[in-house]
Parts: C-alpha cells; structure tokens; sequence
C-alpha cells in the first residue's frame, strides 16, 4: 500500500485529488497537513483520514510520498520541507511563480533523491492521449502552428491575490497547455509575445486573461488564450481546446467535450455534465508508480519548470510590450 | 441605375442577382475570361465589354462594380471614378495603403460615391450579437475571438494561393473580422500575428492575430486556409456580466449528398438560409446611399482601415514583433 499525504488544501483540487486518492488500487490518504489547520481538520474528516498539525510530525510519518495543494508561492518551501524528509512529491501547477523558485525546488529535489512531479493531469486526459499518439504515429505530418485555449472561471480568492498566486489567468491557465505542447510535439518554446489584463471582472487586483503567441523549436507557430472569463452563467467550468495544423491534415481537440447537457430547473441555466474519464485517477496512479518505481511523476519537476519559463517571458513580453526569448 | 460588372468569376456571378434584387439592373459585364463575362451578361441581357477600362467609360453605366483579385481594384476605381462612375468595390478595398490613397482620392475629387462589400457588417449573426452588446446583455466587453475559415480557395489562376497578389488569409479573410471588430468595439492601439504564409503555394495559410483597442478590449483572430475541406465562423464576446458565442457549424440544416455533387462524396454541407441575404443587404444599403436616402454602413474610410489592420498584421507577422496603429 502507497501511503499519501495531501500539503495544504489551498488549491481546490486537493479534494479532487483526495477523491481519487480513494477510487486508486494500492493507494491510501493516510494523513493531510495544513498551514489553515481548521481547514485542514475539515478535509481530514470529509476524506476519513486524520490531520497531522505539526509540519515535522507529519513529515515524520509513515508517508511515502506528498501532493502539494498549497498557494503558488508556498510550493517551493512545502517542496523542500518534503524533499529534505526524503518524501516523494507531487506538486500543484504551476510548480513555482519565478524560475529561480523552479529551479530550487528541481535541484533539491534531486539531490535529496527524491521524485518530484507538477500535477498535469492533462497528460491523462484520453482525447488528448489519443492526438499525441496520432501525431507521434505522423498520421498529420509535420506540425507547422496551432491556436489553443485554456478558458475557465473565475477562481476567486487567493488566485486573484499576487501575493499569493504570483499572476492571475495567464499563469494558471498558460501552464496546462504550454506542458501539453512541449508533451506532443516534442519541442522546446523559444519565443513569447502576449498582451494580458484585468479585463473581465475589473479590480480583482491580478489579470483575468492573457493572449499568447508562442514560438517553438523548428518555428512551430501557436497562438494560446489563457482565461477566467467564462460567465458565471456558462455551463461548464471551461475548457482546453487546441485546433492543429499540420503537413497531412488539421485535428481539432476539446478536450472535456465528452458531456451531456443538462436542463435542471433549480440551477436555472444550462449544464454541461462530463462523462469522459477522471484525470485525476490516472496522475494518482502515476504518481504511485512512480514512488513503487522510484522515478519521477510522468510530468516531472523539470517539465513544470519549463511551463514556469513561459510564464514568465509571457508577464515579461506583457509589460514591455515585445516579444521575449524563453 | 445601370451596373456593369468587372469580373464576372465566382464573386461577380454571386453578387448580380443581389445587386439586381437591390433594383441595379446590370447592363455590361467584362473578364478577361470570356466565357465568365458572356455566360453573366446572357443572363442578364448585357453585353459583353472586353476591355474593363472601356466599360468604366460606357456612357450607359451608372454604377461600376469591382470584383477582379485585389491587385486590379485600384486601377479599376481609378478610371471608374474619372468617368463619374459611382463603385462597388470587393474587399480588401486594395493591395498596399498607397493604392487605397489614390483609389480614395481619385473618388473623392471625382464626387463619386465608394462602396467596399465588408459583408460581415450585414450578417444577420454579427448584427443579433452587436445588438446584445449595445443592449447591455453581456456587460462591459473585455475580450474577443473570432475565427474564420476552411479549405483554401484557388480563384483563377490560382491567384488566391500567391501572397503578393492576395495578401493570404490575413488580408483576403480575416479582413472581414478586423473590419468587425473594428466597427463594433473601435480603433486598435496595436497588433501582433502569426501566419504560414510561407506554406500558401501548397495551399496552406493560417493566421494568428492579436489585436488590442484603444478602449483595453483584446480582441483575437485566428484564419484558416489550411483545411482539407469545409468552412467554420466562431465568435465568442466575453462581458463582466455575460458571454455571447456563435459556431456557423450549428446550423439549421445539414446536407450530405450521396454520390459527389461537385463534392467528396460525404462532406456535410451546412446552410442557414434567410430571406434577405447580408450580400442583398449590402447591396440594397449600397443604394439607398445612392438614392440619398441614408449614409452607408460600410465608409470609404472604414475600407481604407480595414486595410491598414490587414497589412499591420502580416507586417507584424514579418517583424515578429508587435505594430502600433
């Protein structure tokens, strides 16, 4: 049995990952820690688990390994308090808010011998599975641009607070896809022009949608929409699309349009019900493998570091209004 | 009012019926593809003028309409205009800002009235969604997408798939959505684009644009020439109180033919058919203009910059660097 522990409940995906910590063979959460210890105490008992308060006790624990669900900026520290007690970690994207925090958490990581992984659970979703096979088979040829977007809602809370999240929609959602890009195609990003701001729900203090173009290895040319500008009358969260332009044929990918919709007269606006698999399940499975495997997570510390250099070139370019070199 | 017709290809085929709807009645046709220009001028009962510069001179047209490939317009709106022909003029408007300026002119100093067919500002669609942003139904608009496109056209001679004479997808599609754009949320502070203009000869361009207003709103394009087949309109408007989205894929019919039809054999044919067509429309704004009864939609000057965005964005493609306006 692989023994879990969940960091900081912060991030709501914490209680996705702690659902689908249950629904994984050979899989337990077998503790959470919090730095909010009354949230900590309430997840602990939603998810039949107990919380361990003090930092060095849970780390002391039989624990073998971590999921970091903290604030952006509280990553690297919970990150290195793991790796120091020798936990296997994977952490919430973006994996750090500066390079120079990427790269820290990466070396530690490494030196202290333990696996760290950014959780991408992207790389799980099967339409999107299927499209890097089909590319890697060469059934479109060379690819030569895309236009991609990241939409979703708007998170509220410390997400609009630079402080804590280091930026707003062009960090949270350039990361997902900019880590698909690099997963399917292979190739590195090069260049990065983006124009971005508090454009949706003015005043929240951060920006709430960015437009990249991004340049990769070869001049791969892709256009990426990061967003929190779904209403809140929209009928789902958001989405992940890309539409690919390649030598052989164009695919189109939406990644979480496996649905049906739903007409409920209490919520008094149309729904979007997924039915496609949970991602969630296949980056708890893979983060386990990794621990039974002693590896790194399939998205590795290296591979969020490398979403976190687009970022930053992406706030970079936004402010100077030039495009940047990754 | 007496209309004669340059170019009588795919484009001067499709307008002369909106164009006679519109009460024009078309009297000269000429294309240097003569069976286009006597197969339209039959229909019509026209006659067939060889030389284009001799219709812009017939003393019974009233109106001249342009719809040769982008690079003839310019000399075509020139020499209307000296003979005191009002124009209908394809877009882009023309090929480079300094024909757009001598076109202009020539119009302006000769009393003639220009018309450019930025068709989009007719499409039922984009009118229903300009509506609920003037009504206030999406709140304060803080961004837009809009997509256009499909396969790549050929047009004669394969015109269309040389960039020097079509200026690609950036300047022969997507103009219709920065001429929106423009025309629903105001001027532009700069621009940033991508393309595959170097691909255009295998009939392959895709752009990417970024546009940002004046007014903060960031509006993207992207344009399509790189399918294998089929055409799709996507517009999403995003508000602080609302969203506003169209996909032209959701249509109210869907045809397949069995066997070919001029087709491959089961593509899926989306249509959504109206009473008045936006193409009558412009047409029948285009008159009423020139019957004096209201301004029109579309300016001489809205033409010139919708030309100016079209090449601001594949300069910036080039430069790979963003252009200010």
């Amino acid at each position: 049995m692989i023994k879990l522990g969940i960091m900081s409940f912060a991030h709501m995906h914490a209680y996705s990952y702690a659902t689908a910590i249950a629904q994984v063979n050979g899989v337990e959460l077998s503790a959470v820690w919090d730095d909010d210890v009354a949230r900590g105490k309430a997840a602990a008992e939603q998810n039949g688990t107990k919380l361990i308060a003090d930092l060095d006790a849970f780390l002391k624990s039989d624990i073998d390994g971590v999921i970091i669900c903290s604030e952006n900026v509280k990553h690297r520290p919970m990150v290195e308090a793991a790796a120091r007690a020798k936990k296997w970690i994977l952490c919430e994207k973006p994996l750090a808010t500066t390079i120079e925090d990427a790269r820290a958490m990466v070396e530690l990581c490494k030196k202290e011998g333990v696996g760290l992984g950014t959780a991408f659970p992207c790389r799980h979703v099967p339409p999107l599975v299927a499209v890097k096979n089909d590319i890697a088979d060469g059934k479109y040829g060379n690819i030569y641009a895309a236009t991609c977007t990241n939409n979703g809602s708007y998170p509220g809370g410390w997400f609009a607070d630079e402080a804590l999240s280091g930026g707003g929609a062009t960090m949270d959602h350039t990361v997902h896809v900019a880590d698909v890009l690099r997963w399917m195609l292979g190739k590195e990003f090069t260049h990065v022009y983006c124009e971005n701001g508090n454009l949706i729900r003015t005043g929240i203090g951060t920006d709430d949608f960015g437009a990249l173009h991004l340049e990769m290895e070869g001049g791969v040319k892709i256009q990426h929409i990061a967003s929190w500008n779904r209403s809140k009358s929209y009928p789902t969260w958001g989405d992940v699309t890309m539409e690919i332009i390649g030598e052989k044929g164009v695919v189109t990918v939406d990644a979480f349009n496996q649905k049906i919709n739903l007409y409920n007269d209490d919520a008094m606006k149309a729904q979007w019900v997924g039915w496609g698999d949970n991602s969630d399940l296949g980056l708890v499975q893979d983060f386990a493998d990794s621990i039974r495997e002693r590896r790194d997570p399939a998205a590795s510390g290296i591979d969020g570091l490398k979403a976190v250099e687009v970022t930053v070139a992406a706030y970079k370019s936004a402010k100077s209004n030039q495009r940047v070199a990754v | 009012m007496r209309l004669g017709i340059i170019g009588c290809g795919v484009l001067g085929k499709f307008h002369a019926p909106c164009a006679v709807k519109a009460g024009f009645s078309v009297v000269a046709c000429s294309d240097p593809v003569k069976e286009n220009a006597e197969s339209l001028a039959a229909q019509y009962g026209a006659k067939v003028v060889n030389d284009a510069m001799a219709l812009c001179a017939l003393p019974d047209v009233d109106v001249v309409a342009i719809c040769t490939p982008t690079p003839y317009h310019a000399a075509y709106v020139v020499e209307a205009a000296k003979h005191g022909k009002h124009i209908f003029c394809e877009k882009p408007f023309c090929r480079t800002l300094k024909q757009c300026e001598e076109a202009l002119a020539a119009a302006k100093k000769a009393g003639v009235k220009l018309f450019v067919g930025h068709v989009v500002r007719y499409f039922q669609e984009f009118c229903a969604i300009k509506q609920q942003i003037a009504d206030g139904k999406v709140g304060k608009v803080g961004t837009v997408r809009t997509y256009r496109g499909g396969q790549s056209p050929l047009g004669e001679g394969a015109w269309f798939r040389d960039f020097e004479k079509s200026g690609g997808v950036t300047l022969d599609c997507i103009i219709h959505d920065f001429d929106w754009l423009r025309y629903a949320f105001g001027d532009p502070e700069r621009v940033f684009a991508q393309d595959l203009r170097e691909r255009i000869d295998e009939g392959i361009d895709y752009a990417m644009v970024t546009f940002r207003m004046k007014n903060g709103i960031i509006a993207t394009v992207t344009g399509s020439w790189a399918h294998p087949s089929g055409f799709k309109v996507l517009v999403e408007v995003c508000g602080d109180n609302g969203m506003i989205t169209f996909d032209s894929r959701e249509a109210p019919l869907a045809s397949q033919l069995r066997g070919d039809g001029g087709m491959a054999p089961g593509v899926v044919l989306p249509a959504s058919p109206v009473n008045d067509s936006p193409y009558y429309l412009e047409w029948a704004d285009f008159k009423g203009w020139l019957d004096g009864k209201h301004e029109p939609r579309v300016t001489p000057e809205d033409a010139v910059w919708a030309v100016r965005m079209g090449l601001a964005a594949i300069e910036s493609a080039e430069k790979q660097q963003p252009v200010t306006f």
